[in-house]
C-alpha cells in the first residue's frame, strides 16, 4: 500500500522547522544587539527601538510598554507570552508541532525539543537578569543547533525532511534580511557623531547571523557595507546568505510533487535577488529592497501553503480548532505582521 | 520473600493458577514451579527488564488530570505473571464469543430495517425509542453482509463457581487490543524460557486479521484504508497509531479528510487528494459528521454520513451500532440469541435485574447493598453503584436516580470475580481480574486468542480499568506440546 505524506503532517513539520529556526535566532538577535550597545557611545540615538522594529511588531510593543529599555524589549523578545513572536512562544510551538509528530520524527528529537521547552522555561522565564539572559540564550542557540543537527543525521531524507527544511530556510532568509534592514536603517542615516561606528554595526550584523569568521574567510576586505551586502545577500557558500536559502528551497521543492507554482516563485525572487545592483543600494533605497525580499518570501511561503497545505476549496467558513492554534496564530503573524 | 504458593490465599475466591488447596492448576505446574523458584533479585531482574521494554516500545496510555487538553501519559502497568487460559476452554468461549456477535449484528440490522424481533415482542418498542444510541439516521441504510459492529470487545469475567460470564459487549469503539499485543511482546522479553516449555497460541496476527477484515468491506482491489483518530489528546492514541502502522494504513483526524462533490471520501496530501474506500473509525458517532450529528464538531468529516449512505465509504463500526451497547438491551442477548439465530446460548450473561420492570426495579431496591448498579450508557466503569462498598447516602442517592429514570438502569449481583497471583514487591498476591476479547466481523467472523487481561491492582477492588488504578496481565492460551 502506498503512503502520502498528509497535508497536516507536512504543515506541522514546515512548522516545526520555522519555529526552531525563529527560536535561534531570536536568541541570537537579543545576544548580540545586547553586546553591540556595549561598544557605543552612551547618548547614542540607537538602543533597543531596532529590535523590535525586527520582529515587526511595534504596534503590539507599544500597546503593551511605556518605555523602550533593555529590560522590557527584553522582556518582550524573550518571555513574554502575550507576545506570539517572543522565544517562549515559538519553543511552545515548536514542542506543540514535535509532540503531534511523534511516530513521523524519530522519538529522540521529539524528547530533544521537549527538554528545550522545559530549559526555555526554566531559565528564561521571569524575572530576568542580563548575566543569567546571556548564559540562557547562548545555551538555547546551541541546543537549537544539537537537535538540527540530530534531525539531519537521523530522519530519512524524504517528504518530511524536505518540508522542514523549507521551513528553516523561509525563517532564515527572512530574518537575515530583517537583520540587514535593521543595520541600514536605524544608524547610517542617523547623526552624524555616529558615522565612524558604522563599521561597527556591520560587524554586529555579522555577528548576530554568526558569519564573521566566515565574512574574513571568504571575502578577505575589511568591513563595510557594499561587501557585506554582496556576502549577506549573495554568497551561494554562507548557509545565511539568501541565495543559499532560496537555493535550498528550490532543491526541496524539487524533490517534492506538485511543486511547479512554488518552485516558479522561488525563481523569480532568486533572479531579482542576482540581478539587483546591490553596491547601489544604501539607506532609503536598501530598507526598500529588503522589504521586498520579505514580501517576496511572503509569497514563497502563502504558494507553498496553497500548493500542499490548504488547497482544498473549503466548503464552509474554515472552523476553529483547538489543534488549528498550533499554526494559526503565528500563521497570521507571519504573513501579515511581519 | 519470593513466591511461596503455601503460603498463597486462593481459598475464598476463583483463582485462575491456584486451587484452594494451593496447587497448580492444570497447565499451570510449570509456570508456578518456575515462578517459586526465582531469588527476590530475579524477580527484580525480570520486573525491571518489563518496565525497560515498556519504557523502549512507548507503551503508553493517557490520563486526564483535569479541565481541556491538561493530560499525562503514563507508561503501561503490567504484571509480569501470565494469565492462564486451557486451549479447550478458549474453543469453547470463542465459539459463544462467535454467536454473540453474529445474534448482536443481526438484532442491529433488524432494528434499523424490519425491527421484527420489537413485532415479535422479544423487547418493548419504547426501549428502542428511548435509547440514547439508536440513530433514526441509519434507519435503513445496509452495510456490506448486514454488520455494524465489525469490532466488538466483550467483557468476560468468572465468577467464583468458576464459569465464565459475559459481562458486557462494547460494540462502539472499543480498545485495549494494541496492549494484549504488547503485553505479549514484553513477556516474550522478559520470560523468554517459558515460550519454550509451553504451546502459546500466538495473538500477533490481529493486525493482520483487523487489515483482512476492513479490507473486505469494500470492493476496491487494494483499498485505502484510514484510522480516524480524534488525534494525539485521546486516551487511545497510542493504539490508534499502533494499529494503523501495524496494519500500513495511513492514521489520520478529522480534518485530514474531505468529502467530494462526488460523495467519495479523500485524504489531502501534499500529493493532492486521495481517496479513501475504508475508514476504521476511532471517535463517537456524535462526533463523526458536523453536517448530521454536533454541528460543533471538530473532529469530525462533514459530509462523512452522506459518503457512506451513497456507499463510497464503508465505515467501521457503523454509525449507530451503539444501539446494542446499551447495558439494558444487554439483558435481551440471550433472547437475540434464540430469536435470530435459533440456538441456545453458550456463553451465559450475568444474571440482571431490569429497572424499568415494576417487580425487579423493587427488589433492585431493597438489595441495592447487595447488587452492582450500572446506568445504561456509560463506559469505563462510570456511573455505577457498587453496593457492598457504597454508603448509606450514595445508595440513597441511587435509589433517586433509578426512580427518576427507570429505564437508564439495570442491576447484577455483585461477582466475586476471579483472581491470579500477582506480583507485589517480591511476592505474590491475589488480585481480581476480567478478559476482554475482540471479535472481528466482515466477510468472516475472528476471535483473539485470549484477549486483554485486566486487573484490579489494589487489594480487593474489582475496578479493573486502566482510568481508575487497574494493569494487566499478558493472557495465555495453551495446548501441550
Amino acid at each position: 500500500m502506498s503512503h502520502h505524506t498528509l497535508s497536516s503532517t507536512a504543515k506541522r513539520i514546515y512548522w516545526l522547522g520555522r519555529y526552531l529556526e525563529r527560536t535561534e535566532n531570536t536568541a541570537r538577535l537579543v545576544s548580540v544587539h545586547a553586546n553591540l550597545l556595549m561598544d557605543l557611545p552612551k547618548r547614542m540615538p540607537l538602543g533597543w527601538r531596532p529590535m523590535v522594529d525586527i520582529t515587526g511588531s511595534r504596534t503590539l510593543f507599544d500597546s503593551l510598554y511605556d518605555d523602550t529599555n533593555e529590560n522590557n524589549v527584553a522582556r518582550f523578545l524573550i518571555n513574554d507570552i502575550r507576545h506570539p513572536g517572543s522565544l517562549l512562544n515559538s519553543l511552545k510551538w515548536a514542542r506543540e508541532n514535535a509532540r503531534t509528530l511523534r511516530g513521523i520524527i524519530p522519538n529522540q528529537a521529539f524528547e530533544y525539543i521537549n527538554e528545550l521547552h522545559l530549559f526555555g522555561r526554566e531559565h528564561l522565564g521571569e524575572p530576568l537578569s542580563r548575566t543569567r539572559r546571556v548564559a540562557g540564550l547562548s545555551d538555547v542557540t546551541e541546543f537549537v543547533q544539537r537537535i538540527e543537527g540530530f534531525m539531519s543525521a537521523n530522519l530519512l531524507h524524504d517528504a518530511h525532511w524536505n518540508f522542514l527544511r523549507m521551513g528553516n530556510f523561509i525563517e532564515r532568509a527572512d530574518m537575515t534580511s530583517r537583520i540587514i534592514d535593521v543595520g541600514t536603517d536605524n544608524l547610517l542615516e542617523s547623526a552624524v557623531e555616529l558615522a565612524p561606528f558604522a563599521d561597527i554595526q556591520w560587524r554586529s550584523v555579522l555577528l548576530s547571523l554568526n558569519a564573521v569568521q566566515s565574512y574574513n574567510i571568504s571575502v578577505q576586505e575589511p568591513i563595510q557595507q557594499g561587501a557585506v551586502l554582496e556576502f549577506l545577500f549573495r554568497d551561494p557558500r554562507l548557509p545565511r546568505s539568501l541565495l543559499y536559502s532560496l537555493n535550498s528551497l528550490r532543491n526541496s521543492l524539487r524533490a517534492l510533487p506538485r511543486h511547479e507554482k512554488a518552485l516558479r516563485s522561488v525563481n523569480r525572487m532568486r533572479r531579482h535577488l542576482q540581478h539587483a545592483e546591490l553596491h547601489l543600494l544604501g539607506g532609503e533605497t536598501l530598507h526598500t529592497f529588503t522589504d521586498t525580499c520579505q514580501k517576496e518570501l511572503a509569497e514563497v511561503h502563502d504558494v507553498i501553503n496553497r500548493s500542499y497545505f490548504e488547497f482544498t476549496p473549503r466548503r464552509r467558513p474554515q472552523r476553529k480548532s483547538a489543534r488549528g492554534g498550533i499554526k494559526n496564530r503565528s500563521e497570521r503573524l507571519n504573513a501579515k505582521e511581519r | 520473600m519470593t513466591i511461596r504458593w503455601n503460603t498463597y490465599q486462593a481459598d475464598s475466591v476463583w483463582d485462575e493458577l491456584i486451587t484452594p488447596k494451593g496447587r497448580a492448576r492444570k497447565g499451570a505446574r510449570n509456570l508456578c514451579r518456575m515462578l517459586a523458584k526465582l531469588t527476590d533479585d530475579e524477580i527484580s531482574a525480570r520486573k525491571s527488564a518489563a518496565a525497560l521494554a515498556i519504557r523502549s516500545m512507548g507503551i503508553t496510555f493517557t490520563v486526564y488530570t483535569g479541565e481541556g487538553s491538561s493530560s499525562i501519559d503514563r507508561e503501561w502497568p503490567f504484571d509480569i505473571i501470565p494469565r492462564l487460559i486451557l486451549k479447550e476452554e478458549w474453543d469453547e468461549i470463542g465459539t459463544g464469543l462467535k454467536q454473540r456477535v453474529k445474534a448482536l449484528n443481526r438484532f442491529i440490522d433488524d432494528i434499523y430495517h424490519d425491527q421484527e424481533i420489537l413485532d415479535a415482542r422479544v423487547l418493548p418498542r419504547e426501549y428502542i425509542e428511548k435509547s440514547r444510541e439508536f440513530r433514526p439516521e441509519c434507519v435503513g441504510i445496509h452495510p456490506r453482509y448486514g454488520v455494524w459492529s465489525h469490532v466488538c470487545g466483550s467483557d468476560l469475567v468468572r465468577d467464583i463457581d468458576g464459569k465464565m460470564y459475559v459481562l458486557e459487549d462494547n460494540l462502539r469503539v472499543p480498545s485495549g487490543v494494541s496492549y494484549m499485543l504488547e503485553n505479549r511482546e514484553v513477556m516474550k522479553r522478559v520470560f523468554p524460557e517459558l515460550f519454550e516449555d509451553y504451546v502459546i497460541h500466538p495473538v500477533d496476527d490481529y493486525p493482520d486479521q483487523l487489515a483482512r477484515c476492513l479490507r473486505s468491506l469494500t470492493d476496491v482491489r487494494s483499498p485505502q484504508i484510514a484510522v480516524l483518530t480524534p488525534g494525539i489528546y485521546n486516551s487511545a492514541y497510542f493504539e490508534h497509531a499502533y494499529l494503523a502502522n501495524a496494519m500500513a494504513a495511513q492514521l489520520v483526524e478529522g480534518s485530514d479528510l474531505v468529502v467530494g462533490a462526488d460523495d467519495y471520501v479523500y485524504t489531502r496530501t501534499i500529493e493532492g487528494l486521495i481517496r479513501v474506500d475504508v475508514i476504521y473509525r476511532r471517535i463517537d458517532d456524535l462526533f463523526l459528521d458536523p453536517e448530521v450529528f454536533k454541528p460543533e464538531s471538530t473532529l469530525g468529516v462533514p459530509g462523512l454520513m452522506r459518503a457512506w449512505r451513497a456507499g463510497k465509504v464503508a465505515l467501521a463500526n457503523a454509525p449507530g451500532c451503539g444501539v446494542a451497547d446499551d447495558k439494558v438491551i444487554y439483558t435481551y442477548v440471550p433472547d437475540m440469541i434464540r430469536f435470530y439465530l435459533n440456538e441456545e446460548p453458550i456463553l451465559p450473561n450475568v444474571p440482571s435485574y431490569r429497572c424499568v420492570e415494576k417487580d425487579q426495579r423493587d427488589y433492585v431496591l431493597d438489595n441495592l447493598d447487595k447488587l452492582v448498579v450500572k446506568p445504561a450508557n456509560e463506559s469505563g466503569g462510570y456511573g455505577m453503584l457498587i453496593g457492598p462498598q457504597a454508603s448509606k447516602n450514595e445508595r440513597k442517592e441511587f435509589s433517586r436516580r433509578i426512580l427518576a429514570n427507570p429505564r437508564n438502569y439495570m442491576a447484577q449481583p455483585m461477582l466475586t470475580l476471579s483472581t491470579a497471583p500477582t506480583l507485589i514487591d517480591h511476592h505474590a498476591e491475589p488480585r481480581h481480574l476480567d478478559l476482554r476479547p475482540f471479535i472481528l466481523s466482515g466477510k468472516q467472523i475472528f476471535v483473539t486468542t485470549g484477549g486483554l487481561t485486566r486487573v484490579a491492582m489494589r487489594k480487593g477492588s474489582i475496578v479493573v480499568n486502566s482510568s481508575q488504578g487497574g494493569g494487566s496481565k499478558d493472557t495465555w492460551v495453551v495446548g501441550f506440546a
